[in-house]
């Protein structure tokens, strides 16, 4: 299992880029397993990375594979079925159903492919502080708290990469440790690769590569 | 297995129930309008077909040319140009010419009565009711006769005022008739014996070996040619049929064709009536195509977030478009039901139970009525899918 970026820059880049930046124009390889920290500032387009990882955006030059066939490739069931079981994503705008509750917005994803029982929801929940908004729309929680939802879907189905854009943007530090914790614990136990893409160093990832976008 | 049953409260419905139930109740009404409609087609089919049993599943009618003002200088005769024209249209099974005497006839039955007569002859095939007996050859005295069974019953009406005795048909068919044939400046008697009746032809029938050695011996007409031809047809009120003899000028035993005719009007109202039925169903599913499109394009954020979280298009649709499923089912179930009420109520009021008819709806009813479900439900799945990939 691993992931390649080739050569990868987006169609509205200048390709000058590539020169100062350790993904984009560069061949990687992530492996199952490594635990990847993509340092991006504002602007150098860590969220188009993550979406184009994810396969919702495809405005990009280069190429990414997936076990080698290229993700521009696959049909639209081809996604589906890789975002069920192969690659899950906490997004920076964390995209939760307003109108349904928290379990709820956790469930729909859970019931696609589950890895874990729906207990395990509301052990998450309260490891994460937000045991009790499990019946609340998602829409009353605050965004903080929304972001934890959204941390907790991510990691109810199985894994080969899971793909974090700013996951702890709107946490405190007691917060953010914790929510690392479950999501390494998570990892290990799919033996999957975490690539978290933030403005800054995140302390508490114990990365094995630092990549400055 | 995923379960559609959290995905359902994402679909915004939002629309009006009014427009909604408005699209309900026009599919509803347009299905009902086709299927009474095929119902009420069949049902005459049925009705006019069973109408005119015929013991050997053939029609036969004559036909003769107009005779009106324009024409009645010209002989109305069949050339033979025209009698292979209707012999090779695929509605006729056969033509026969009824081929009259040129000569002179009289015809008198022991001093009883005495009138000229016309013979006419055809082929045996064309006759209904052809005894053994039936035959002639030349020498012999006796010529058998075939006759309207209208002529025994004019005669019988009219007999008692002019003391003359009434006639059953054994006796009849007893009497000496004494035939004399004039023409070509001679004179020959024969003795006539009546040994059958028929019921479809209007005439005095002769063996045609007779006719054909009476007329070269003793007619006295140059030209030769048919002027009622007998048309053997498996459905004299097939509207080709009627149609052809229409635009040919023939005249036609009306009694056969106009049940035919009425046939005709009926199946084009029916027609119409199934055809608008079409068009209502069409706007009908034209409508729920919209509100489609309108539930899609409201729960379009909800629809586009459960592709992105890895829920398959095809799943989505094939769940999406099976919630109308049930609602299709009982619109056209409905429809169904009622129109087998209606039959049977025209069965047992209108038609007074006919056993031609049935209280029951035709099999072809129904399956065109499971044709639509087929239909609507195929048509919603690719539309629905359709919408979707678009949101990917």
């Amino acid at each position: 299992m691993y992931l390649q970026l080739q050569n990868l820059l987006p169609l509205y880049f200048e390709e000058s880029k590539k020169q100062t930046s350790e993904i984009w124009g560069k061949d990687l390889q992530f492996a199952k397993g490594e635990m990847i920290k993509i340092v991006a500032p504002s602007g150098s387009g860590k969220t188009s990375l993550t979406h184009f990882i994810y396969g919702t955006r495809a405005d990009y030059s280069g190429a990414i594979s997936y076990n080698n066939s290229n993700i521009k490739q696959f049909s639209f069931e081809n996604f589906a079925n890789w975002r069920k079981d192969h690659i899950s994503i906490v997004f920076q705008d964390l995209r939760l159903f307003p109108e349904q509750t928290v379990f709820e917005n956790i469930d729909i994803k859970r019931q696609l492919n589950p890895f874990h029982r729906s207990e395990k929801i509301k052990e998450m929940a309260e490891r994460l502080g937000i045991g009790k908004k499990l019946s609340s729309k998602a829409k009353t929680c605050s965004y903080g708290e929304q972001q934890r939802v959204a941390i907790i879907r991510a990691l109810v189905q199985p894994f080969d990469f899971l793909i974090l854009d700013e996951p702890f943007s709107h946490l405190d530090t007691v917060n953010r440790q914790i929510a690392m914790e479950l999501m390494m614990e998570e990892a290990n136990a799919r033996a999957a690769t975490i690539i978290l893409a933030d403005l800054q160093r995140v302390d508490f990832f114990a990365y094995t590569k630092i990549l400055y976008l | 297995m995923v379960s559609f049953k959290p995905i359902k409260p994402l679909l915004q419905t939002g629309t009006k129930a009014s427009s909604r139930w408005l699209s309900y109740i026009g599919l509803g009404a347009g299905v009902l309008l086709l299927l009474v409609s095929v119902q009420m087609f069949i049902n005459l089919d049925h009705l006019l077909n069973k109408v005119n049993t015929r013991k050997d599943g053939f029609d036969f009618i004559s036909i003769s040319k107009k005779i009106n003002d324009e024409n009645q200088t010209i002989k109305s005769i069949f050339t033979k140009n025209e009698i292979d024209e209707l012999q090779s249209k695929p509605f006729v099974d056969g033509v026969a010419p009824l081929i009259a005497n040129e000569f002179r006839v009289h015809i008198s039955a022991q001093g009883i009565f005495g009138t000229d007569l016309f013979l006419e002859t055809l082929e045996n095939e064309f006759i209904d009711t052809v005894p053994g007996s039936f035959q002639w050859t030349q020498g012999q005295l006796i010529v058998p006769l075939i006759i309207s069974s209208d002529f025994l019953e004019a005669y019988n009406v009219f007999a008692p005022g002019n003391n003359l005795p009434q006639m059953s048909a054994e006796t009849v068919t007893r009497l000496p008739i004494t035939i004399e044939c004039s023409g070509q400046g001679k004179q020959i008697s024969f003795q006539g014996r009546i040994v059958a009746f028929s019921d479809r032809i209007n005439s005095v029938l002769v063996p045609k070996s007779f006719l054909d050695w009476a007329n070269q011996n003793l007619g006295e007409v140059a030209e030769h040619g048919a002027t009622r031809l007998f048309i053997k047809t498996r459905d004299a009120n097939n509207p080709d049929f009627l149609s052809y003899l229409d635009q040919k000028h023939y005249l036609v035993n009306k009694d056969k064709t106009r049940l035919g005719r009425t046939k005709q009007t009926l199946q084009a109202v029916f027609s119409g009536l199934g055809v608008f039925g079409l068009l209502v169903v069409v706007m009908a599913l034209m409508l729920f195509s919209f509100y489609l499109q309108l539930l899609i394009a409201r729960s379009r954020d909800s629809l586009q977030l459960l592709l992105l979280l890895g829920y398959s298009p095809k799943w989505l649709s094939q769940n999406v478009s099976r919630q109308f499923i049930p609602v299709y089912i009982f619109i056209v179930l409905a429809a169904l039901v009622l129109t087998q009420l209606l039959q049977w109520a025209f069965h047992h009021t209108v038609m007074y139970d006919r056993p031609e008819l049935s209280s029951a709806i035709n099999w072809v009813v129904v399956v065109i009525a499971t044709g639509l479900i087929i239909l609507s439900i195929i048509t919603n799945y690719r539309l629905v899918r359709k919408l979707l990939y678009k949101l990917y």
